[in-house]
């Protein structure tokens, strides 16, 4: 479904993607990781057109959309969900699930979607006159996640989306992702809790330093001992104890 | 006590039309960073315009108004089209400048078209003002509040009720984020833009025909808009209607009962108060477009 073949993406003088290849396929949980400033956000920025890449190619769907921006791709079909939420914070949440469905003209199905999105999140529908900037960090993430389904999107790039919320709440958010997926939605998520995304994945990549560096089932990158020791650490460990 | 009532019923004449020029400043200011040292500039084209459409092409003076306004979108999205987006990602200093220079082009522009003398806008209005148990108001006065009001809610409905409206909101909060729901955030500012100027335009037609016409009219207006949108705080537009209606009062009221000639200096005083006491603004939701 979606395709990238020697993306380089730079700011300014600073590389910070030197030549990534990656595939997702239709139907996937692609799950990309790595430590900070390896070039996670980047990945998804270049492929929803806000970074225009310096050189490679972008297909999706077998078109090369390479270099397009982001009212294209998200035309097309690809919904980004940016790292750190990023809602309209003085915007209520009706209006930001509405910023949602910008692109969209047939007013049934977005009213349908509304109503999905409240009957998902409960918490939204309680609180949606109150402006997204007072809602707590799970719930403005649960927008966040709304608002980037109202678009009807064939594949979800999330980035970070467990950044900075409490466990139970991170638990949640990943069984929805989770939940995305198997409603028949493509993801590519970008996780620093680099042990529950490749737990939960179908496929998964490693990013170092602007280059992918492993790629493979979850499974098996869990059980690669530089993944141990450089990403996982104690967390394997504990992750076991609790589900103990 | 009919002399206080007299001054408020001027207030509010004035104050729609000064919440007009100072919306239009703030809106620009608050979604595009952008000081717009035209506003002046496009005031005075709108007065033109409403003139010219009067004189010249001979239209009927309730055209005056809306073929202000379309001139005003139009050199707005022009102006913003050939300067401002070239300059979009270079710093704030170089922008001023460069709308700094394109007013005084403006200016010369029109001093050079129409001459320095004052042109007079002819209305229909009967001569007799409208009495309002003591007071008394112009019928020319009347329109121009009307209008003005008229206008402001329109903006408000533009800004809170519609899509184009919405995607501005989303812009000026995130414009990155905007993006990604698919807006057109070039468009966005080439129509904040347009809007603003087209307002300060409507300020200027709706003005021109209680005073006159003349090429430096704006230089006073411009002040008096950035004294608004200082007191109402940045990019506020409830900020810069109460905002438009103070000054209107502090003028009203300083020009007649401290001495009409300090009428234009209230401008100077509440941008230097504001500053001294409160540099956010009054209002200040500076981080706030509604
Ligand atoms: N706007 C920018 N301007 C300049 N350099 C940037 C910019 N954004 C990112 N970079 C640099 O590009 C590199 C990759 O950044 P990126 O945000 O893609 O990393 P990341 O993997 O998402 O990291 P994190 O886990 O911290 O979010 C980093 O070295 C970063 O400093
Ligand atoms: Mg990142």
């Amino acid at each position: 479904m979606l395709e990238i073949r020697d993306l380089v993406c730079a700011y300014g003088q600073v590389a910070a993607l030197k030549g990534i290849s990656l595939q997702v396929g239709a139907g996937q949980l692609v799950a990309l990781v790595g430590a900070n400033g390896a070039g996670k956000s980047t990945t998804l920025r270049a492929i929803s057109g806000l970074v225009k890449p310096r050189s490679g190619s972008i297909l999706f769907e077998g078109r090369d959309v390479t270099g397009a921006d982001p009212r294209r791709m998200l035309g097309l079909g690809i919904a980004h969900c940016p790292e750190g939420r990023r809602v309209f914070p003085h915007m209520s949440v009706a209006e930001n699930l509405a910023m949602g469905a910008y692109l969209r003209h047939d007013a049934a199905g977005v009213r349908q979607d509304y109503a999905r999105v409240y009957a998902d999140f409960p918490r939204l529908a309680e609180r949606r006159a109150q402006a997204a900037g007072t809602l707590s960090g799970g719930e403005q993430q649960m927008l966040a996640i709304g608002r980037a389904l109202m678009s009807r999107p064939k594949l979800v790039l999330f980035d970070e989306p467990s950044l900075g919320l409490a466990p139970n709440i991170v638990e949640q958010v990943l069984s929805i992702i989770r939940a995305i997926r198997d409603g028949g939605a493509t993801v590519l998520l970008v996780e620093q809790n680099a042990y529950a995304a490749l737990e939960l994945c179908d496929h998964a990549y490693l990013l170092e330093a602007g280059r992918i560096v492993m790629s493979g089932p979850g499974a098996e990158l869990i059980a690669d001992p530089h993944v141990r020791a450089a990403y996982l650490g104690g967390e394997v460990e504990t992750a076991h104890r609790i589900r103990a | 006590m009919t002399q206080a009532l007299q001054h408020l019923l001027n207030t509010l004449v004035l104050g729609g039309t000064y919440a007009l020029l100072g919306i239009g400043l703030t809106l620009i200011f608050g979604i595009m960073n952008v000081v717009n040292f035209t506003h002046g500039a496009l005031y005075t084209f709108g007065a033109y315009a409403a003139y010219l459409a009067c004189a010249a092409l001979g239209l009927d003076f309730f055209l005056a108004l809306p073929v202000a306004i379309l001139a005003g979108l139009a050199l707005g999205a022009l102006i913003e089209l050939v300067l401002l987006r070239p300059l979009r990602g270079s710093d704030m200093d170089t922008t001023m400048l460069v709308m700094i220079g394109a007013g005084i082009i403006l200016q010369s522009g029109t001093l050079w078209i129409f001459g320095g003398v004052a042109k007079a806008i002819p209305t229909p209005f009967p001569d007799a003002p409208l009495q309002i148990g003591p007071v008394s108001l112009s019928w020319l006065r009347v329109f121009v509040f009307a209008a003005a009001l008229a206008l402001i809610a329109v903006t408000y409905g533009l800004i809170n009720g519609t899509r184009l409206g919405r995607a501005m909101r989303a812009s000026f909060q995130d414009a990155d984020t905007a993006a990604l729901m698919g807006v057109n955030v070039g468009f966005i500012y080439t129509a904040t833009f347009a809007i603003g100027s087209a307002l300060a335009a409507a300020a200027g037609a709706l003005l021109g025909p209680v005073y006159v016409v003349f090429p430096q009219m704006g230089d006073l207006a411009a002040v008096k808009a950035f004294a608004i949108v200082i007191l109402g705080g940045l990019g506020s537009i409830s900020g810069a209607t109460i905002g438009g209606f103070i000054l209107a009062l502090a003028e009203e009221f300083g020009a007649g009962y401290v001495s009409s000639g300090y009428r234009d200096a209230m401008g100077f005083l509440i941008i230097i108060a504001v500053l001294l006491v409160k540099p956010t603004g009054l209002f200040a939701r500076a981080e706030r477009i509604g």
